[in-house]
């Protein structure tokens, strides 16, 4: 079963539009649970996302990229 | 001979600052004699990153917010360091180092020398270097050269993680003051440029880099070009786009206190060609320095007249064309290059 990772929701005004600052790894890259895979930005506050589980990961949206609070952004195959 | 991680499947990828805060992070589980101080390095996390998560892990007993207090809290961890403790002193700007030199100089430096070595000051003093980023003439020099002019203190300046996390460890064990100078460009902050060498593989285990040794980060055989901090980034940069061209030897200092002269040599006596890359002021400092490196041993080793690419001698621009103007960038560094090889 694969698991799908969203954008934290990190600010109390939920519509303010999310930033995915950097991406620590690459589409096709095993990770570890617990794993830093990100840094995402929300009015420049940022905040470290972690793997939840181990497996493979696949990137859904580009670094830099604006993105919803919520929405996601990768994805863990087994 | 290189000394970063290959960059490999499964291998955790951090940010240098990362890297420096969990190498102090480290230190501070295992010695508890090992402690910050300075502004903004608690909850704020260092303006820099540099001391992220620390406040949260070791509370305000350890990880110390000071006032704006430069002399005051740097010669309270001169006396904690006689004393026995291992500070970690936070400067924040080096170029804030003019209203608080006498105690960075005149005491930390020469203390153990003043008592005929009876007396050790095993302290760390970290600071945030180098421009790129508008902030103009009083934010953002590198002035690793001042430092490193007087004698009793160690500078290092890394230009990537791995190194980062490793010149910590050895910076806070060693028994000597030690300048520790990031880059803010190296520390892959997500609100300033990105510079993807500033995000690297580093192991989650503790392990040193030598101070005092330099690390060849690119092997070639036509040409030496010799930095330190930000700039071997742009080196790196410019040594990939010519490999099938020209073959790049690209020279990470990492210390420049001790300055690894003997790998400068052994480099540019295979080479015979060098040219300096240094975002410090040209004139009295560095590139000057390594120079007389290669004049005093040999200079019959130079095939070519020496290129500096170096800042030139005037104070940082604020303006952005101007400040670019004035920095190494690749564009100068390529054009060092083809100068050497067609001299």
């Amino acid at each position: 079963m694969s698991e799908v990772i969203t954008f934290p929701v990190m600010s109390k005004d939920e519509s303010a539009q999310g930033v995915l600052a950097t991406w620590f790894v690459k589409t096709g890259e095993p990770v570890r649970a617990g794993q830093v895979i990100a840094e995402v930005m929300v009015d420049k506050v940022s905040l470290d996302v972690e793997a939840p589980t181990d497996g493979v990961v696949t990137l859904l949206v580009e670094e830099e990229a604006a993105v919803s609070q919520g929405a996601d952004i990768a994805r863990i195959d087994p | 001979m290189t000394a970063t991680v290959e960059s490999a499947a499964g291998i955790r990828r951090v940010t240098t600052a990362k890297a420096i805060s969990e190498a102090i992070a480290q230190e501070m589980r295992s010695n508890p004699e090992v402690f910050v101080m300075g502004e903004d390095v608690g909850a704020y996390g260092g303006i820099f990153g540099s001391t992220g998560g620390l406040f949260e892990e070791f509370g305000s007993a350890r990880i110390i917010d000071t006032p704006i207090s430069e002399t005051g809290f740097i010669g309270a961890g001169i006396g904690a360091a006689v004393e026995g403790m291992r500070p970690v002193v936070e400067l924040m700007f080096v170029d804030f180092f003019g209203v608080c030199f006498d105690q960075i100089y005149n005491h930390m430096a020469k203390i153990h020398y003043e008592s005929g070595g009876n007396v050790k000051v095993p302290m760390v003093l970290m600071m945030a270097v180098g421009g790129g980023y508008s902030d103009a003439a009083q934010h953002s020099q590198c002035l690793w050269a001042s430092f490193a002019h007087m004698p009793g203190m160690k500078v290092v300046a890394p230009s990537n993680p791995y190194d980062a996390k490793g010149l910590m460890i050895s910076a806070i064990r060693d028994d000597n003051p030690v300048i520790f100078m990031f880059h803010k460009g190296v520390m892959g902050l997500p609100w300033m440029a990105k510079n993807p060498r500033s995000i690297g593989a580093v192991p989650e285990e503790e392990y040193t880099v030598p101070i005092g040794k330099a690390a060849v980060a690119h092997e070639g055989s036509d040409v030496t070009v010799v930095s330190v901090s930000m700039s071997v980034q742009w080196c790196l940069d410019v040594a990939e786009s010519l490999e099938g061209t020209t073959s790049v030897e690209v020279l990470d200092l990492r210390s420049i206190v001790p300055l690894d002269r003997e790998a400068i040599l052994a480099s540019v006596a295979k080479t015979g060609r060098l040219v300096i890359v240094d975002e410090d002021y040209k004139s009295f400092g560095l590139s000057g320095e390594i120079v007389a490196t290669i004049a005093d041993k040999d200079p019959r080793l130079l095939k070519a007249p020496v290129q500096r690419v170096a800042y030139p001698d005037v104070p940082v621009p604020y303006a952005r064309v101007l400040e670019y103007e004035a920095l190494p960038t690749r564009d100068k560094i390529e054009a060092a290059i083809a100068a050497v090889m067609t001299a």
